[in-house]
């Protein structure tokens, strides 16, 4: 009986020991975070805020592992890791493939942080797209509207002013483009392009379609898309554009006036259409020319151009079945959804030495310079004003981009944006330079797209082509 | 006795268990878990697969994307290795001459293995580089005049597959010349002097001597470059888009396995289907060179070669 009792007496302990254990994890809110956090991403700009999550909390280590993009390497990697004991605990996810991962089983339910933006006054696009069934999954520090930006020079030489309203008038909408290329060319005697490729107009195309990649398991082609075809073959036939290759040399050139053709004749593009980070990662960076030289910097304005659209983006979430999914979750917080670290990210206040302050080994180069366009409605006004004197305003000749794309973000369409987008997408590029370069006609063109995406998505249904 | 017996053997298998336990997880395993994954619908994105018998290998011979890749392959590798294997060969057999006596054998053979060093990536990157529109091939040719205007060198099949044929000949022909010498060096020189003291001519010690004792080291490098052709994916998918573009023109076999793994999903299945049947084709073409290259010495000895079998008996060779 004795013994019984004692047996009982070790049960009841053990029974009110689990539970206080339980009940204790819940109200502990203000406990100190620790552990090792595994983050992937395709860039090194989360580790900038992975570095500042470790000065918040010196018992977090976060190990950051950055594979790149390029042909789809990075997006491979993290299908085949998810789910196996290599797993990352968070990932980063880019526009053209994060819903591909909201729709999919894998990444964790975050439903309770969404309260969050409703104080930060994320912008709704940008929730929509981690947001697949009820479900928000991913959530993301940036907003990107899309602008396009010009040479004042050029414009001043061409089109007689460099006034933000009076291009943006001659660029209001695609007639009127054309109308501009047309001057542009006939100005600088076939030396100006009007952008470097026509790659970079395919973003406003498919931004301002009507309905998605896929409705119903059937490829819907968007007659934006057909629209967008033709255009950039027009582009391409008049020599509106420079023929380079988006994200490849020639295309760089042009934003520090270095491009030469093959005879060595200098070649000089007006315009680029660029999102919100393409301001501060793309063109402010390659705006001075590598073996030195005066660069562009301070000859370029940023207007609206002649679509709304949105370009990329990058989205975090935590991979479901993550042994560290609570310190995940506080990672992704502290990344999208915190007011001091969006504040922070956006005006500059990562350098170099901040960070070297926190983790001695960062590198010299990782730093967050000011001026990245943060999703919280709530920061953006609270920050806006202090562009108006920045580097990057000396950049546009003064003028302020922080409110012309506030201005913008609200307007962006987060529907559009289908799991498959990325497949479909890469799957044109092909034909359509094919078809650029005149080795293929346009029926040729449909057919080989139609063909490429059918091999890749084996069930969904495919409609005739639009030219045959 | 016994026990001595099975104490001796058991040594034996404990050094053999490293290997084969080796073996069975990363050879076995891989390609018994392949065959079963090639008749699945299983995705990277989904927990859940079924068994869907052979739709995966139907679908690949639904439309001509399969064939084309397959077709693809087999030219670029076969571009590649005959001015590989011809190159090689006489590159060796003028090193190993005893008559040229060429000074600096060991620099040229370092020289000529040197690009097998060079990483496949920095190479494709390279390439793609120089034939960009607005690269120094486009500047080259037009400023010299060999071009009116600017070219799309990676838009055009045939200079794309060349560049591809080209890479895989340049970084692999040294190393085919590397295993001939050693193939070569390794005859008997009497044999030679033998030949030329009855008046044989070059051409006739190397039909007659050189090629015959060398066709062991023949089949190895034809059996383990077609292996490594059917293989070929890090130079075309690195040198375009890693879609095989333009036209699909260099979409390997591999690229297209890659791209069925690499697609929206992950279609893991489907991508097995596709290493399955490149599996196939590679063993039956392996074991077709075995077949049509072995020594018919051994079915119906000749009387006649006695004396050359003779000479040579103390050189293993099979």
């Amino acid at each position: 009986m004795k013994k019984k009792l004692s047996v009982l007496f070790a049960l009841l302990i053990i029974a009110s020991m689990i539970l206080s254990a339980c009940g204790g994890g819940a109200p502990a809110q203000p406990k100190e975070l620790k552990g090792t956090l595994n983050v992937w991403s395709f860039t090194n700009e989360i580790k900038t805020m992975a570095i500042a999550f470790q000065g918040k909390h010196p018992d977090v280590k976060v190990v950051y592992t950055m594979i790149p993009m390029t042909n789809g390497e990075y997006q491979t990697k993290v299908k085949a890791a998810a789910g196996t004991s290599d797993s990352p605990d968070v990932v980063a996810l880019e526009a053209a493939f994060v819903k591909e991962w909201v729709e999919s089983d894998l990444l964790a339910n975050l439903n309770d942080l969404v309260p969050l933006t409703k104080d930060l006054k994320t912008y709704p696009a940008v929730v929509q797209v981690g947001t697949y069934d009820g479900v928000t999954k991913g959530f993301s520090y940036q907003a990107t509207p899309g602008a396009f930006f010009y040479r004042r020079s050029i414009a001043k030489e061409c089109l007689g002013t460099d006034d933000l309203d009076k291009v943006q008038a001659m660029v209001a909408d695609m007639d009127k483009f054309v109308e501009t290329a047309a001057k542009i060319k006939a100005c600088g005697t076939g030396d100006y392009y009007t952008v470097g490729t026509g790659g970079e107009m395919f973003l406003p195309f498919l931004s301002n379609r009507s309905q998605p990649w896929i409705v119903d398991n059937t490829l819907v082609i968007d007659p934006k898309i057909v629209e967008y075809v033709h255009f950039a073959k027009m582009m391409r036939d008049n020599g509106y554009e420079s023929g380079a290759t988006q994200w490849t040399e020639g295309w760089f050139a042009g934003m520090n006036d270095t491009l030469k053709d093959a005879n060595g004749t200098p070649k000089k593009v007006f315009s680029y259409f660029l999102p919100t980070w393409g301001l501060p990662y793309v063109l402010s960076p390659n705006s001075t020319p590598k073996d030195g030289g005066a660069g562009t910097g301070g000859d370029w304005a940023m207007i609206n151009g002649p679509m709304a659209y949105q370009w990329g983006g990058t989205w975090v979430g935590v991979l479901e079945g993550s042994p560290n999914s609570e310190l995940a979750k506080e990672f992704v917080k502290f990344v999208a959804l915190d007011e001091e670290n969006l504040t922070n990210w956006a005006t500059g206040v990562y350098t170099n030495e901040y960070l070297k302050a926190i983790d001695p080994t960062t590198p010299d180069d990782q730093q967050q310079a000011a001026g990245d366009f943060v999703s919280s409605q709530v920061v953006v006004e609270k920050i806006t004003k202090s562009f108006d004197k920045s580097t990057l305003a000396d950049f546009l000749g003064g003028e302020n981009s922080y409110g012309a794309f506030a201005k913008a973000a609200p307007s962006v369409n987060g529907a559009l944006l289908t799991g498959s987008d990325d497949a479909i997408q890469r799957a044109l590029n092909d034909p359509l330079a094919a078809y650029l370069s005149g080795t293929m006609t346009e029926a040729e063109m449909w057919a080989a797209w139609l063909d490429a995406v059918r091999s890749e998505f084996p069930d969904l249904t495919i409609p005739e082509a639009p030219v045959k | 006795m016994n026990f001595t017996q099975l104490k001796k053997n058991s040594t034996g298998y404990l050094f053999l268990t490293p290997f084969i336990i080796g073996f069975l997880v990363f050879g076995l395993y891989p390609v018994v878990n392949t065959l079963a994954l090639s008749f699945t619908d299983a995705t990277l994105m989904s927990r859940s697969s079924h068994f869907i018998g052979i739709d995966n290998f139907k679908r690949l011979f639904a439309d001509n994307v399969f064939i084309r890749a397959v077709g693809n392959t087999w030219l670029i590798w076969i571009c590649n290795f005959i001015p590989q294997i011809g190159i090689a060969l006489l590159l060796s057999v003028l090193f190993t001459s005893a008559r040229l006596k060429i000074k600096g054998v060991g620099v040229w053979r370092a020289i000529y293995y040197l690009p097998n060093l060079l990483m496949p990536a920095a190479v494709a990157a390279l390439f793609n580089a120089l034939f960009a529109y607005y690269g120094p091939a486009n500047q080259f040719m037009v400023r010299a005049g060999f071009l009116s205007e600017a070219m799309r060198f990676l838009e055009s099949i045939t200079v794309t597959r060349g560049l591809v044929v080209f890479i895989q000949w340049w970084t692999w022909f040294g190393q085919t010349m590397i295993i001939l010498m050693a193939g070569m060096t390794s005859i008997p020189i009497p044999l030679y002097e033998a030949a030329m003291v009855d008046g044989a001519s070059v051409w006739q010690m190397f039909t007659r001597i050189t090629l015959p004792l060398l066709k062991p080291i023949l089949i190895f490098i034809f059996v383990t470059s077609l292996v490594g052709g059917m293989q070929m994916f890090d130079i075309p998918f690195l040198l375009t888009d890693g879609r095989g573009s333009p036209l699909s023109s260099i979409q390997t076999n591999n690229i297209l396995m890659y791209m069925k793994f690499a697609s929206s999903k992950g279609h893991i299945g489907a991508a097995a289907s596709v290493g399955v049947l490149v599996f196939i084709m590679t063993s039956i073409c392996a074991l077709g060179i075995f077949y049509i290259l072995r020594d018919r010495d051994l079915d119906q000895p000749k009387p006649a070669r006695k004396s050359l079998d003779k000479k040579n008996a103390e050189r293993p060779q099979s």
